[in-house]
């Protein structure tokens, strides 16, 4: 490794391709400072509703004996789903030999890596006794379907750690040649994980190995993280949970919610890191139709999901039902389903609302869709029992989150884009090394690395 | 049973009853044992096995009381041996009395507002006659409740009662998602103070624990002693039957009747038996009733 | 409803003498109860209450109201379905209460005549709501299998990263 201290960037970075991926990672703009000073008073305002709950309980929260799960649940449910985008990118696409794709591979892995620690986060702050956590490994009984969501939150938390690492571990050697000017815990951070990369064919043989495993491997976990979520309430006689459709429902909403986190993270990359070369309009051309096409996916197993209850209107079902369709939910219900999946799918399907902009637009619409969807499926479901709610205090009718929820789940959202921003800030974001040119150059040439 | 008026045989009838050790039952619930024995020279009310109020001396009460500690967490893991505790509500009798809410509530240390034990006003369709049904847990032989518990913090035991352990509930509360009949409360903040500082049970429930689940649990401690639960006792209508399946007897605290004839007689059913709970609570139909319904609009705070 | 005073006294009654017999015919289980005077005279019409003894009370058995005939006896028959303990046994209580002339007398017995119960399987029954040792079989079988599947790849990969690790250039 060759000690070069005071060189200019032409010096430093051996290609164009390097110093646009890699310079965000020495300059910081007051922009980012801002946006960090941002999500921090968010994170503040969370620690002190979370500070509330513990000192006070539960009580704090809006939630009563039977609406006895509120927004910290849906938010879970959410943050689970976004979770599956990496799956879909590192698996799905991969497999498929997308290689349009490519570049929103590391994204869509920082994502569902900062998605899966807040969702096991957000499930301890739900919590009556987090103390208590670890109980669920002592006292553990493989019957419960939590059990099932807990282990295969670990699995996945692990996994994604391990996409997103393994194939970054060409970019991190990288890291640690070409950028020699940044701190030296970053040095020090770059050199460790690292892990004496250098370029080795065999080294790129085995990690082409260990990615395709990997690749395979997280397709089964992922589905299953997200079917056992479901499960949480399918296994329950709820109306709206019990039901045989929730699996493939949870999944194929997760799916279209992690497509549009992804258009919403290009957008933002795009515009602020002035990486429009790497992440073109035909890229947003193109995630679009897959955003359309996942949406008609999720639209199909929501009209199973309805038409069925609708149609034969059984007790507190049919209570349910209604109270959605027409009762104190239809407004949040039809604009979740309307504006939130009906009408994105027709509007991408025009090539001009394809564009950059107006699919960033259209994309946080799905994604605020499907965070009420969320809350839609958790919240009616318990305020219509077999059971009449009679006898009880006039608050454990209704469910308005108090301002405790609100700041903890707003900061959950602030902890989960300062993972990302972190991640994004200290790392490529775009793959710099493309392993398929290395491997094609190598076993012609026979030549080292740098082949890009 | 008769009625007798003559005021010397009543007193050794329940003299009697108090050296067999057989049932004697605190009723109106205004003084605990341990309290009623500080101040021994007032009187207390008691019910005879026959049903029959009569006041004596609480020195008299302390001879048959038994020095009973509540079951540890550990020990309340264990049913009681041999037995299999059932309860048969009869809707004809109930009038919204809510005297079991009241004895389990002041047993239970509950606040009003979520009691473990509701009478819901029902009516299954508009032409139906609506009718009290008062609701506990239903300790079911296939409990949705227990399945869901990731920690085991809530339990099946031999007897068929299902206790919930407040020291090991993590307070995630599927059990109560996962409850059909909405039997389970939540300790949402801090449980009101209890003056005494005995020692946590599950047989007792008390004293509970802020972020923990409760529910009716058939007062495990009072049939420790061979005593039926508070709100058996508690009502004056004689609705709750309640008894050991094995033994097929069940007994409101007046009279005493096979479990398999009331049933028969009666027409017994489960609520909602097509979900499979196995619930360890019957109901008689409200056929025949013995109060015409009248809605108690101060009692009642309808939804 | 009468409030009495449990400090009074009793003297005009007479202690009287009731004794059991059991009776087995064919499928009948008869109780038969004499009542006789401290001359060992009969009692005539007096009214026996007959009880068996269950976990929270007495539960009556024969007729509503039994009267001993003109020879002191009373006759109830055993319900023959009615459960006992483990082996059977039961407690029969035959009492003589709030009699105008007599003193109050609870005669027991203990009979085999109830149905012995069954030892309730319990504690061995694996099922979704056992405790965490009764697991069922197959999820038990199935979660372990599936952990194990995924962990042991996930291993073999830190593996493979760690053999990475270790390869230096060899190549140049």
């Amino acid at each position: 490794m060759s000690k070069v201290l005071s060189k200019t960037d032409s010096e430093i970075f051996k290609s164009p391709r390097e110093k646009d991926l890699l310079s965000h990672i020495t300059s910081t703009s007051l922009k980012y400072k801002i946006w960090i000073a941002v999500l921090l008073v968010f994170v503040v305002f969370g620690l002190i509703g979370y500070y509330r709950q513990l000192k006070f309980g539960l009580v704090v929260t809006a939630m009563r004996d039977y609406t006895s799960w509120g927004i910290y649940i849906s938010n879970f449910v959410f943050f689970v789903a976004i979770s599956l985008v990496g799956s879909l990118f590192s698996s799905i696409l991969k497999l498929n030999k997308n290689e349009w794709s490519r570049p929103l591979t590391r994204i869509s892995e920082i994502i569902a890596v900062s998605a899966i620690i807040c969702a096991a986060v957000i499930i301890i702050v739900d919590m009556g006794r987090p103390d208590r956590f670890f109980y669920v490994i002592r006292y553990l009984r493989i019957q419960s379907p939590i059990i099932w969501d807990v282990i295969i939150i670990s699995t996945y938390l692990v996994i994604s750690f391990l996409l997103l690492y393994i194939s970054m571990l060409p970019d991190l050697g990288l890291c640690r040649d070409r950028l020699t000017s940044v701190p030296r815990w970053k040095k020090k951070l770059y050199r460790i994980l690292a892990l004496n990369w250098n370029d080795n064919p065999r080294q790129w043989k085995k990690l082409q190995k260990i990615n395709k495993i990997l690749a395979i491997t997280v397709l089964p976990v992922a589905f299953a993280i997200h079917t056992i979520t479901s499960w949480l309430f399918a296994t329950t006689w709820r109306p709206g949970w019990d039901s045989t459709n929730l699996g493939p429902y949870f999944v194929s909403g997760a799916f279209m919610a992690g497509a549009a986190i992804i258009i919403v993270a290009m957008y933002f990359i795009r515009e602020h890191m002035n990486l429009g070369r790497y992440i073109t309009q035909g890229h947003f051309d193109k995630m679009s139709k897959l955003l359309v096409l996942l949406s008609l996916v999720y639209l199909y197993f929501n009209i199973n999901e309805y038409l069925g209850p609708a149609f034969k209107m059984v007790g507190v079902e049919g209570e349910h039902i209604t109270e959605l369709f027409v009762g104190n939910y239809a407004p949040m219900y039809w604009l979740v389903q309307i504006g939130g999946l009906v009408l994105p799918i027709i509007l991408l399907l025009f090539k001009p609302l394809r564009k950059p902009l107006p699919a960033f637009v259209i994309s946080m619409l799905v994604l605020l869709g499907a965070w009420f969807k969320r809350f839609l499926i958790v919240i009616p479901s318990l305020q219509h029992p077999y059971l009449p709610i009679q006898g009880v205090d006039e608050s454990y009718l209704h469910y308005n989150p108090t301002w405790e929820e609100w700041a903890i789940t707003i900061s959950s959202f602030a902890w989960f884009l300062l993972i990302i921003t972190f991640l994004v800030k200290i790392f490529p974001v775009i793959p710099v090394k493309k392993e398929e040119a290395f491997i094609k150059s190598n076993s012609n040439s026979q030549s080292d690395n740098d082949e890009i | 049973m008769e009625n007798d008026t003559n005021q010397d045989s009543s007193r050794r009838k329940f003299l009697k009853n108090l050296s067999a050790g057989s049932m004697i039952t605190l009723t109106g619930m205004a003084c605990t044992s341990v309290s009623c024995k500080q101040n021994s020279g007032e009187k207390t009310t008691l019910m005879t096995t026959d049903g029959k109020l009569v006041q004596v001396s609480n020195s008299e009460i302390e001879a048959m009381e038994h020095q009973h500690h509540p079951a540890t967490p550990a020990e309340a893991r264990e049913g009681i041996p041999g037995k299999k505790f059932v309860m048969v509500v009869d809707l004809a009798k109930c009038k919204n009395a809510k005297k079991c809410v009241e004895a389990c509530d002041h047993t239970h240390n509950l606040t009003p507002d979520r009691p473990y034990i509701k009478v819901l006003e029902m009516q299954d369709n508009e032409k139906s006659a609506p009718y009290w049904m008062p609701k506990k847990c239903f300790q079911c032989d296939n409990p949705p409740c227990v399945k869901v518990c990731p920690v085991g913090a809530t339990y099946k035991r031999t007897d068929g009662i299902v206790l919930v352990d407040n020291e090991r509930c993590i307070g995630c509360r599927f059990c109560m998602a996962a409850c059909p009949y909405s039997a389970r409360v939540f300790n949402w903040g801090e449980p009101p103070r209890e003056d005494e500082n005995i020692p946590y049970s599950p047989e007792t429930s008390v004293p509970s624990k802020i972020g923990t689940v409760g529910k009716c649990d058939f007062c495990p401690d009072m049939l420790r002693q061979n005593k039926l639960p508070h709100c058996v006792t508690s009502c004056p209508n004689g609705v709750i039957y309640f008894g050991d399946e094995i033994d097929d007897t069940v007994t409101n605290g007046v009279e005493t009747v096979r479990l398999s004839t009331l049933l028969k007689e009666k027409a017994g059913y489960r609520y909602m038996e097509e979900l499979g709970t196995k619930p360890r609570v019957y109901y008689l139909p409200p056929v025949d009733r013995l109060f015409p319904f009248e809605k108690d609009t101060e009692l009642n705070s309808e939804s | 409803m009468p409030l009495l005073n449990a400090q009074e006294a009793e003297e005009e009654y007479q202690d009287a003498l009731v004794t059991l017999s059991f009776l087995e015919e064919d499928d009948s289980k008869i109780i038969r109860a004499t009542a006789r005077d401290m001359e060992g005279n009969p009692i005539t019409d007096l009214e026996l209450y007959f009880y068996v003894q269950r976990t929270f009370s007495l539960l009556p058995i024969g007729d509503f109201i039994n009267f001993t005939d003109e020879n002191g006896m009373v006759e109830v028959e055993f319900p023959g379905d009615l459960p006992g303990d483990k082996e059977g046994h039961v407690k029969i209580i035959v009492k003589l209460q709030d009699s105008d002339s007599y003193n109050d007398l609870t005669v027991e017995r203990i009979k085999n005549w109830g149905i012995p119960t069954p030892v309730d399987q319990f504690e061995e029954k694996r099922s979704l709501w056992a405790a965490a040792a009764n697991a069922p079989i197959a999820l038990v079988l199935a979660t372990s299998g599936m952990i194990l599947a995924v962990w042991s790849i996930i291993g073999y990969i830190i593996f493979i990263l760690f053999k990475i690790s270790k390869l230096n250039k060899v190549n140049t």
